[in-house]
């Protein structure tokens, strides 16, 4: 990728900031504030406000902002080339919204630029500049009143006001007025009846979910039909299905627009600071208005962090697809030296014979059983050189499956657990409840044990991929100190997860019992932050080494 | 059944039988009973004058679906061809038969039977279908040309 391209985005990204200005300060404070109910009870949970070197700022934005922003766009290239705002909208869809590249091939060669992004007809080169074939309402009318000899020649060409049309798609016949209310062609003059061009775009919106590349019917015509055009022929919900997929085409064409992937949430996350070459290094974990966290950078609907995109895409990868089994398979098994079936010992000597090609081997050196001579049954060329060599793979395999089975079983546990505890919810509320009966406590002096049970599942999802991380790290001091921190939290973690269990009997235990887990809770969240401050920050200052490239 | 894909077929018939290219030949097949069934067509395709194709003429069935010509016609040799574009089952791997692709409803009959047959002698080599005559046409190009020839002689009209 050229660092030119990538300037080019950031600038086209910077007006849209200019655009929405106003309403950013509000969002953000949104974004960045935890609620503070209970801040005055337990000061050392609360967390820090202050954004880190490593937190990227971002902006929810609704669908109307999306259409909005399109707009805004729209308007300007309008304005700049001279053209109708449908054709803006065409060319700058064809040109992916970058609007300088747009302008330069526009000014370059204009006829050439609109008849690449499919606004005038491929048959007939144009050497119009700035006005563009008349839009589809004043062809009509126009073509109405043009004299007989004006349109003639092809079948699809048939002028509206001369004899009778038909229909080269249907086959239906229209004559005199009917024609120019029944049928319809743009500025391609590529007529067909209303009924097919209804039933075409319902097809490409509803069928194929395209939007933004909807052509004339005649093949070989590249000519786009234009938005109004559809609004006009389609019903209500295609031509709002039509637009949304609009949107969604301009938000996955953007670098800085994602949607919420959460379901049923219709937002969309806008930010500026996690382009795609920055995220060997930061973690851009946002935070939707419908409350769900999500990452930026792939689109993973929860946090990941600290763990980097490319190395949960690998871990995810590495923990669904079969190759643990290929490595199960190496582990445990061998496989014949003559006719490489694979081969699981279950029982039995070590004299074996391969039932597929009868070929006799020794299970201990993989050499063949002739040469063992009187030795039955007890390998003694333990030492020779192609025995050691097939041992030799056979544990390292071993190895590898064992270490990953270690990360991925403390990362399948933690996830597990974080499950658990959120059912866990349910059980703390009736403990509070009950502490409130029994203890004579106040509601908000109960709170400790449900923002203990916030702090325990956070701490456990970042446990969890801090497993991840450790997967793929290379073995050198700075990981130590990484599986060193690790260890900390998540020994906090099952000690505050020990103390929630905790039953409770009379009113002085309560006093004991909140007490401590309070104290724990801010620990845990200590340590968390700790953990997460370190691993964030090294990425910035380039301190992990992973046995993969990033 | 779709009356618009009947009625647009029906047309297409009367345009075929007003005028047609040299050579072919298509028409709705006839069922036991002696009805047409207008949705479903067996058509010739006579190899290009001068190519290793010429001499034969290749048979194409084409299944209309109802929702045409909104969708495509499936096209399939019958029998299946040894051509790098014409999958195992026979079914023909033309752009302008993928309704993803370049199909449009105003493609008629005609332009079809035309594409396929200059697909005949120039095979889209960066979307084979069929492994055999993909790796000859790549790397035995005379093997190619005899075999072509040869399916030529086979089906040539009796």
């Amino acid at each position: 990728m050229s660092s030119d391209g990538e300037n080019d985005e950031f600038l086209y990204e910077d007006e849209y900031d200019d655009a929405f200005d106003q309403d950013d300060e509000a969002e953000e404070i949104d974004s960045m504030s935890e609620p503070d109910v209970y801040d005055a009870l337990s000061p050392a949970i609360e967390e820090a406000p202050q954004k880190k070197p490593y937190d990227v700022s971002w902006k929810v934005k609704t669908l109307q902002e999306i259409t909005d922003m399109q707009n805004k766009e729209i308007t300007k290239i309008q304005s700049v080339l001279e053209v109708p705002a449908s054709s803006a909208a065409i060319l700058l869809r064809h040109y992916v919204w970058n609007s300088e590249k747009l302008q330069e091939q526009f000014w370059n060669d204009p006829a050439a630029a609109l008849e690449e992004a499919g606004l005038s007809p491929p048959s007939s080169p144009t050497t119009r500049t700035s006005a563009l074939p008349p839009s589809p309402n004043k062809r009509s009318t126009r073509s109405l009143r043009a004299g007989p000899s004006t349109f003639l020649s092809k079948r699809t060409k048939s002028s509206a006001s001369i004899g009778p049309f038909e229909c080269p798609i249907c086959c239906m016949e229209f004559d005199g007025p009917s024609v120019d209310v029944n049928t319809y062609s743009m500025g391609c003059e590529h007529r067909f009846c209303k009924d097919c061009w209804r039933e075409y775009l319902v097809g490409k919106v509803k069928g194929e979910g395209e939007s933004a590349k909807i052509q004339c019917m005649e093949s070989g015509c590249g000519r786009i039909v234009r938005e109004e055009v559809i609004d006009e022929l389609v019903e209500k919900d295609v031509s709002k299905r039509y637009h949304n997929l609009l949107n969604a085409a301009f938000v996955a064409d953007s670098s800085t627009l994602r949607w919420c992937p959460h379901p049923n949430c219709e937002y969309i996350i806008q930010c500026t600071q996690a382009p795609a070459r920055m995220l060997n290094q930061i973690v851009p974990t946002v935070e939707c208005k419908c409350g769900h966290d999500l990452c930026f950078g792939c689109g993973y609907a929860a946090s990941h962090r600290p763990v980097l995109c490319k190395i949960v895409r690998l871990w995810e990868k590495k923990c669904a697809d079969d190759s643990e089994t290929a490595n199960w398979l190496q582990a445990n098994t061998k496989e014949c030296t003559k006719c490489q079936s694979t081969i699981e010992k279950n029982g039995g000597c070590n004299h074996m014979t391969c039932k597929k090609c009868k070929w006799e081997f020794c299970w201990v050196c993989m050499g063949p059983w002739s040469e063992h001579g009187t030795a039955w049954y007890q390998c003694n060329r333990f030492d020779e050189k192609s025995g050691i060599d097939a041992r030799d793979t056979q544990a390292k395999s071993r190895a590898s499956l064992e270490r990953y089975l270690h990360y991925f079983n403390r990362w399948a546990n933690h996830e597990h657990s974080a499950k658990l505890d959120a059912e866990f919810y349910q059980k703390t509320e009736k403990k509070m409840e009950q502490m409130q009966n029994s203890g004579n406590l106040s509601w908000i002096e109960v709170q400790f044990a449900k923002q203990a049970v916030d702090v325990v599942i956070k701490a456990r999802i970042t446990l969890k991929w801090s497993y991840c991380m450790a997967f793929y790290l290379k073995r050198n001091n700075m990981t130590e100190l990484f599986e060193d921190n690790q260890r900390d939290l998540e020994r906090a973690v099952e000690n505050l997860g020990y103390s929630l269990e905790q039953n409770i009997s009379d009113t002085e235990s309560i006093a004991k019992l909140r007490q401590d887990i309070t104290n724990q809770a801010a620990y845990v969240q200590k340590r968390h932050d700790i953990l997460m401050d370190d691993t964030l920050k090294g990425y910035l200052e380039r301190r992990w080494e992973f046995s993969v490239d990033v | 059944m779709s009356n618009l894909a009947q009625a647009r077929l029906h047309e297409e018939r009367k345009q075929w039988r007003k005028d047609h290219p040299f050579g072919f030949f298509a028409k709705p097949v006839k069922a036991a009973d002696g009805t047409l069934n207008i949705m479903l067509w067996e058509v010739g395709i006579p190899g290009k004058q001068g190519t290793i194709w010429d001499g034969g003429v290749y048979k194409v069935m084409m299944t209309f679906p109802d929702e045409f010509p909104t969708k495509p016609p499936k096209c399939k040799f019958d029998p299946p061809l040894f051509h790098p574009n014409v999958y195992p089952s026979g079914t023909i791997c033309l752009s302008i038969l993928d309704e993803e692709k370049n199909w449009k409803p105003s493609i008629t009959i005609k332009q079809i039977v035309l594409g396929v047959q200059d697909l005949l002698d120039n095979p889209n080599i960066g979307d084979p279908a069929q492994i055999d005559a993909y790796q000859m046409y790549k790397n035995d190009k005379h093997g190619y040309e005899r075999k072509v020839k040869q399916q030529a002689v086979e089906r040539r009209p009796k």
